[in-house]
C-alpha cells in the first residue's frame, strides 16, 4: 500500500509540465540499518547536494520567469518495507533540511514501481543497483548514483551524456524516456545564457573518434539539447577525465551503473 | 548425397564467385575482414602513456581571428551565434597547422616501420570552447584530413587538469595565462603566435628549432648575465664548463623527440631521419656554448645541429634553418623569428619574464607627469 503526502512546505510544481525526479530515501539521506534513533533528523546522504543543485537551478528559472512550469519537481520514494515505515522521520529531515521536495511516496519493495509509472517519474535516482535494474526495465529511465560520481561539490546542476550509448541503435524500453527527458533538459538550458548557467551539459564519447562524438552532438541537438562542454576520449581512460568534470549523474539510453 | 552435397556446393561457390567481381571465394572474404589492414582503416589512436602527446587549441590549428575579433567586440552569444550559423565552412590553417602535419608525417613513416608500436605522436585538440562550435571544428579537422581523434572542450574551465590526464608532453596555446599555469603545473608549455609572412617548410622531415637558456636549460646563467652583464656570464660559464645546467620546461619534449629519432636510427635511418633538433643559441661556440653541449651530453641527449649567434639576431638563421616550430623565452627573439616568417613561440619562463615587468615598470614611472 502506497501512501502518498503532499509536502506543504513547497509550492506544488504544475504536474503537466514540470520534470519529475524521484529519489529513494537512501539516496538522500544517511538511514542506518538498525533504525531506531527516534525522531532524530537523517544525515545527508549521496543525493543531497545534487537535490541542491536542482533546487538551485528551480529558483534561477522561476527568477526569469515567476511563473515558469518548466521546474524540477521532485519526490522522495522509499523502496523497502523498513523506510516505508520511517516516514515521519523521513518527512521530518526533508523539512529540517529545507528540501525542495514536492510530495513523499512511502512504497515498498514490492510496490515502488508502480509508484514510479503512477507518478510520471522521468529521472528515477537510486544508490541501489537492483532498483535502477528492475525501473529501466520497466521503462523509466534510472541512474544509479555513486560515490565517485555524486558526491560533487558543484553548485552547477552537470549532467554528462555518454556518447558512445546515445548513438547505440538498441532501442530499450527506456530509450524514449531517455530522449523525453533530455528534450525537457535541453529546454530548460535554453533560458539560460552561455555564461552563469545554473545546469551544464556535457558529452563524452568514450571509444569512437571525432566522428562518434560529431554525431552524438547531431542527436542531442535533434533531440533539442545544445552541449556546452564535449569530450572525445577516443579509447583513453575515462576514470582521470571523469573526475575532473565530476558530473552529478550520467545519462545514455539504457540504465547506467559504474564504469560500463 | 555426398556427390550431391559436394555438386551443391561448387555450384554455390561458382555463383558466388560469378556475383563478387574480385573473384574471391566467401570464406576468403571472411578471412580479409579478419586480417588487419595497414590502408584502408583509419589506426587507432595510441593509449595516453605510450603516445607523445601534443596538445593544441583551436585558435593556433586553425585561423579564427575573424571570430574572436566577433567575441571581443560583440561578446558571448554573438560570438557562438556566428560560429553556428558558418558551421559547415572550415577555418583556414593556424600557425601549428604545419607542425601538425609533420607530426602526422613522421606518425605515418613510424607505423610502416614499426606497425605495432604506439610510441607515436598524439594531437589532442584542447580548446576553451563551447561545444556550440564543436561541429564547425569537426568539420574543419575532416576538411584537411587532420588525424585528431582526442579532444576536450571544456566550455570556459580550465584545460589544465585534462592536460594532466592526457599525459600532455607539449601544449601549445594562444593565450599566455593559460600556457603560464601548465608551466607552474610542470607540462611543457609555450605560446604560439601568428608568423607575418608564411615560410615554406618540409613536408617530410619535421625540424624543431630550440633556445638554449630558459628553454632547454634553467635560466640560471640567464640570471648571471642580467645582474652582472656579459664579461661576468662569459666568465661564470667557463668556470662552471664541466657542470651540467639544471633542465628547463622543454627538455622533457626534446627528450621525447630523441626517443623517436632512435627509432628511425634502427632501421638505418641517420642520415635523412624524419625529424631533426636544432639549437638555436645567443651564446656563442668561443666561450660559453661549450657548458650548453656538454649539458646534452650528461643528459644523453643529441640535438642536430647547434647554432651559436654569439648574440646575432636569430630571424635570418630560422630563415636558413625552416623549422616548423621555435621556442624562445624572450618575446624579443619571438617577433624577430615571426617577422621573418618562422612559427616562433614563447616560453614564460624564468628571470626574462620579471625583467620585462620591471622594465615596463620603469617606464610608466618615468613617464609620469612630474
Amino acid at each position: 500500500m502506497v501512501s502518498t503526502i503532499l509536502n506543504t512546505d513547497v509550492k506544488q510544481k504544475d504536474a503537466d509540465i514540470a520534470v519529475v525526479v524521484a529519489v529513494t530515501s537512501r539516496a538522500l539521506f544517511e538511514c542506518e540499518a538498525d533504525d531506531d534513533g527516534g525522531d532524530d533528523v537523517y544525515g545527508v546522504g549521496l543525493a543531497f547536494p545534487l537535490l541542491k543543485a536542482l533546487h538551485r537551478v528551480n529558483e534561477r528559472l522561476l527568477e526569469q520567469n515567476p511563473a515558469e512550469s518548466l521546474l524540477f519537481d521532485v519526490i522522495l520514494i522509499t523502496t523497502d518495507s523498513q523506510q516505508q515505515q520511517q516516514s515521519s522521520r523521513i518527512i521530518s529531515s526533508t523539512r529540517h533540511y529545507g528540501l525542495d521536495v514536492g510530495r513523499f511516496c512511502f512504497a515498498s519493495e514490492d510496490d515502488f514501481i508502480e509508484s514510479l509509472l503512477k507518478n510520471n517519474v522521468q529521472l528515477f535516482l537510486t544508490t541501489d543497483r537492483n532498483e535502477a535494474l528492475q525501473a529501466s526495465q520497466n521503462g523509466v529511465l534510472s541512474v544509479m548514483l555513486d560515490q565517485q560520481i555524486a558526491s560533487c561539490p558543484s553548485e552547477q546542476l552537470r549532467v554528462m551524456f555518454c556518447g558512445d550509448a546515445i548513438i547505440r541503435p538498441d532501442a530499450g524500453p527506456s530509450q524514449q524516456a531517455s530522449q523525453s527527458f533530455s528534450s525537457q533538459l535541453g529546454e530548460m538550458r535554453r533560458r539560460f545564457g552561455m555564461l552563469d548557467t545554473p545546469l551544464s551539459i556535457i558529452l563524452v564519447t568514450s571509444c569512437g573518434g571525432r566522428e562518434s562524438c560529431g554525431s552524438a552532438l547531431r542527436t542531442l541537438r535533434s533531440h533539442g539539447v545544445s552541449v556546452d562542454e564535449a569530450y572525445s576520449l577516443a579509447g583513453s581512460p575515462r576514470g582521470p577525465i571523469l573526475s575532473l568534470l565530476r558530473p552529478h549523474f550520467l545519462l545514455s539510453d539504457r540504465f547506467i551503473g559504474l564504469d560500463e | 548425397m555426398s556427390l550431391n552435397n559436394g555438386q551443391t556446393l561448387t555450384a554455390s561457390k561458382q555463383d558466388l564467385t560469378k556475383n563478387d567481381s574480385s573473384n574471391r571465394a566467401p570464406w576468403e572474404d571472411a578471412k580479409m575482414v579478419l586480417k588487419p589492414s595497414t590502408s584502408t582503416r583509419k589506426p587507432k589512436p595510441p593509449k595516453p602513456e605510450n603516445a607523445i602527446t601534443i596538445a593544441v587549441s583551436s585558435r593556433v590549428l586553425f585561423n579564427m581571428e575573424k571570430e574572436q575579433q566577433i567575441y571581443e567586440q560583440q561578446g558571448m552569444e554573438e560570438y557562438i551565434k556566428y560560429q553556428v550559423e558558418h558551421e559547415t565552412q572550415p577555418f583556414s590553417p593556424g600557425p601549428a597547422f604545419s607542425f601538425v602535419k609533420a607530426l602526422e608525417a613522421v606518425n605515418t613513416q613510424l607505423r610502416e616501420l614499426y606497425p605495432e608500436s604506439e610510441e607515436l605522436f598524439d594531437v589532442v585538440l584542447m580548446t576553451n570552447n563551447h561545444a556550440h562550435v564543436g561541429l564547425r571544428l569537426i568539420n574543419t579537422i575532416n576538411h584537411h584530413q587532420l588525424f585528431i581523434e582526442r579532444f576536450c572542450m571544456t566550455g570556459g574551465n580550465s584545460p589544465i587538469g585534462y592536460l594532466k590526464a592526457y599525459h600532455t608532453n607539449l601544449y601549445l596555446s594562444a593565450d599566455p595565462v593559460k600556457v603560464r599555469e601548465a608551466l607552474e603545473e610542470g607540462i611543457a608549455a609555450a605560446t604560439m603566435f601568428t608568423q607575418e609572412k608564411i615560410m615554406e617548410v618540409s613536408q617530410t622531415q619535421l625540424r624543431v628549432a630550440f633556445d638554449g637558456d630558459a628553454v632547454l636549460f634553467s635560466d640560471e646563467s640567464e640570471r648571471i648575465y642580467k645582474a652582472h652583464g656579459l664579461d661576468k656570464f662569459f666568465e661564470h660559464e667557463k668556470a662552471h664548463e664541466n657542470k651540467p645546467l639544471d633542465h628547463g620546461p622543454l627538455k622533457g619534449f626534446l627528450e621525447a623527440l630523441g626517443k623517436l629519432q632512435k627509432k628511425f636510427y634502427g632501421k638505418g635511418q641517420r642520415m635523412d631521419c624524419p625529424i631533426r633538433t636544432y639549437l638555436v643559441t645567443a651564446r656563442s661556440a668561443a666561450s660559453s656554448g661549450t657548458r650548453a653541449l656538454k649539458t646534452l651530453r650528461s643528459w644523453g641527449l643529441e640535438i642536430d645541429e647547434a647554432l651559436f649567434l654569439a648574440g646575432a639576431p636569430k630571424g635570418p638563421m630560422l630563415e636558413k634553418i625552416r623549422p616548423h616550430i621555435f621556442f624562445d623565452d624572450q618575446m624579443f627573439h619571438v617577433e624577430g623569428a615571426a617577422e621573418m616568417g618562422t612559427v616562433a613561440c614563447h616560453v614564460p619562463y624564468g628571470i626574462a619574464q620579471r625583467v620585462i615587468k620591471r622594465e615596463i615598470k620603469d617606464k610608466e614611472i618615468s613617464s609620469a607627469p612630474k
